[in-house]
């Protein structure tokens, strides 16, 4: 399940920047790191951020749908066609470096979603709508990531109508390469114009409620940010830095 | 950014995120996912553009819960430059020169996507690019190039439609509601 | 009475367009009026909340002729679809509401005061816990307008405010304006719906291709 999964854990009570720092930490710790055994320690990691959040069911079947085909092609890619050494796996000849690199690639994307579906599932729109109010993020940027997923379904639903009623015109869906390219148009232009005709009404309807791209707001519910939750990402930013610096001293295992 | 831009520019990241499914129901495999933010880039502005751009990576991450798709947040910057100094130079006015625009687009946002692609996963992106670049490694290609030649096929075709439908919706734009993109005007 | 909104003689044309959409509008509005606004379509019924509010050409571009003088120093408009005035920010018909409020850096109390009350009186209350997303268009309009009287405006426009409103939330609605008005709100509705703007409207403005060709009671410029 992807999205916000309502619950009560340490993670979901935090203050909503928390669980995106641990994320964002195990991001770029996964990528300073070279070995696989220190990639899977990462996703050691997000295994253990998704259970204290309560989450690692919900989490552990979009990431592996995600994650599998690519591993798939991973293996292939460097396993089987990787250079020399070789090694004997039934009839094939696998790659004992390609398949090195392919641990840790695959790591690294398993760490990646694992880490940010927890973060997804654990920070409530809301609340992260009021802290960064709180702590004066724009209104234009919070109105951007938020607003936006909004609009996205009813979108899609008028795509969807278009797509129907050209269809009923007489529109083809299938056909040669070059007839379903030039079905592209009907589809795409009507739908974006009809979007571009409700930006001057949209724009109004903000302007109305006192919305200014700057201004600052009475914050309503704000999330409480704990010793604990600063200490956490204070901490996250030092082992991101010490991952780094090993990485460029040539020490990063 | 006033907040008529901020709407176009929302505009931009919806139309991002939604426009695969058309894509999609043709069965072409393009992704036409940059066509919001190269649409904002000629009607705003580069900097709009650029905010178009990097939203949209970050909510198609949430969307889809593939977040391995960050890193690519430069290549929405590289297009939206582009676009934008395309749209000043007229590039849109006509099919005939918004074609070559996008082919070259397409090269380019291939050039930055590749290393990207290579260096930090090892060649893989998405399933379709990654399908290319097996089977060109299969067939003896170095992993660099097959990965870059992976990356260019598909961002030839797709940013080349990208363009040539940008310039399609422009032109079809009733006149009263182009005259309020001073962009157009120039 | 005094004026709230003043025209003298105004006139506006829509960037790029060939024709004025207003032409030598001269019209008093104050504190305390209903005016409904009439005409066909094209008529500029529209047009004229819009300039009215001050929103064009300050927001859409074009060029105004004559005057418009503006005592309203908080006007507020609500169109008729809903889906293009929600802000898509909140979760709940609460923070929706509250959002426009929560604009004017209100102490946090006030705020949740003003948003209870407007809520209450578009009989919306039983909502506030509701997600935007799931409101039927109708409940959605009632917390549209929540949101517009929530700011306490001193000049409210309507465009065809019930549209998506079925008969029962429409009366309500029409029936709000005169307790509004009781307040000292100056409000203006363009609409289609001639019957119920003629039970609450104090006035009545007919518009034909941009001008006035009626003023007076609504009984008469109604017919």
């Amino acid at each position: 399940m992807i999205g916000y999964a309502p619950g009560r854990s340490v993670v979901h009570r935090a203050h909503p920047y928390t669980p995106l720092v641990i994320a964002s930490g195990l991001l770029l710790v996964a990528f300073a790191v070279r070995s696989p055994l220190a990639v899977w320690t990462v996703v050691a990691a997000a295994l253990l951020f998704a259970a204290v959040a309560g989450v690692l069911g919900p989490v552990l079947r979009p990431a592996a749908l995600l994650a599998l085909p690519t591993w798939a092609l991973l293996t292939v890619l460097h396993g089987l066609l990787g250079g020399p050494p070789h090694v004997a796996v039934g009839p094939l000849a696998f790659s004992v470096q390609g398949g090195e690199r392919a641990l840790v690639f695959g790591g690294r994307l398993a760490a990646i979603l694992l880490a940010f579906l927890t973060a997804l599932a654990t920070v409530s729109p809301a609340r992260l709508v009021e802290a960064m109010t709180v702590r004066g993020v724009r209104f234009g940027r919070i109105y951007l990531l938020v607003s936006t997923l909004t609009v996205v379904p009813r979108l899609r639903d008028r795509a969807r109508r278009i797509i129907d009623a050209q269809q009923c015109r007489g529109l083809r869906l299938g056909g040669s390469p070059l007839a379903r390219v030039r079905a592209l148009g009907p589809l795409v232009v009507p739908l974006i114009l009809s979007a571009l005709a409700e930006v001057d009404e949209q724009a109004l309807a903000l302007d109305v409620r006192g919305a200014s791209v700057d201004g600052a707001r009475t914050p309503l519910e704000t999330p409480e940010d704990h010793a604990a939750d600063r200490a956490v990402r204070w901490g996250v930013l030092v082992l991101v830095v010490a991952a780094y610096a090993a990485k460029f001293l040539g020490r990063a295992p | 950014m006033t907040l008529r831009d901020l709407v176009v520019v929302r505009l931009g990241v919806a139309v991002n995120l939604v426009i695969g499914q058309v894509a999609a129901a043709l069965l072409l495999p393009v992704y036409l996912d940059t066509i919001g933010t190269v649409l904002v880039a000629a009607l705003v502005g580069w900097r709009a553009a650029i905010v178009a751009g990097l939203t949209s990576q970050v909510l198609n991450a949430v969307l889809s819960g593939n977040f391995t798709w960050l890193p690519f947040g430069l290549v929405q910057v590289v297009i939206a430059l582009y676009a934008a100094l395309a749209a000043r130079l007229g590039a849109f006015r006509r099919l005939a020169t918004a074609v070559p625009a996008g082919l070259l687009l397409g090269a380019v946002a291939a050039s930055t996507s590749a290393p990207i692609s290579y260096f930090l996963f090892g060649g893989v992106t998405a399933g379709g690019v990654t399908a290319v670049t097996t089977v060109l490694r299969a067939l003896g290609a170095p992993l660099a190039v097959a990965v870059a030649a992976a990356s260019y096929t598909t961002d030839l075709l797709d940013k080349t439609l990208v363009f040539a439908l940008v310039a399609v919706v422009l032109r079809s734009l009733p006149r009263q509601m182009a005259a309020r993109f001073p962009m157009l005007a120039r | 009475m005094s004026a709230l909104l003043r025209f003298d003689g105004c006139g506006y044309r829509y960037p790029g367009a060939a024709a004025p959409a207003l032409a030598d509008l001269t019209l008093a509005v104050g504190g305390g009026e209903v005016v409904a606004v009439a005409g066909p379509v094209g008529a500029g019924t529209s047009t004229l909340l819009l300039v009215a509010g001050g929103y064009a050409p300050r927001l859409l571009g074009g060029t105004l002729e004559g005057t418009r003088v503006s005592e309203a120093r908080r006007p507020a408009i609500v169109f008729a679809t809903p889906w293009t005035q929600v802000t898509g920010l909140f979760q709940s018909v609460r923070g929706e509401v509250a959002f426009g409020p929560a604009s004017f850096a209100l102490p946090r109390e006030r705020v949740l005061a003003l948003t209870a009350e407007a809520l209450e009186r578009l009989g919306a209350t039983h909502l506030a816990g509701r997600d935007p997303a799931g409101l039927s268009g109708g409940e959605l309009q009632r917390v549209i307008v929540a949101g517009a009287l929530a700011m306490e405006p001193d000049l409210l426009l309507l465009d065809d405010p019930a549209a998506e409103l079925d008969p029962a939330g429409a009366d309500a609605l029409y029936g709000l304006l005169p307790r509004l008005a009781e307040r000292g709100v100056a409000v203006l509705v363009a609409t289609p719906d001639l019957v119920r703007a003629a039970r609450v409207a104090t006035r009545a403005v007919a518009l034909r291709e941009g001008r006035v060709v009626g003023d007076g009671p609504p009984a008469r410029v109604l017919g």
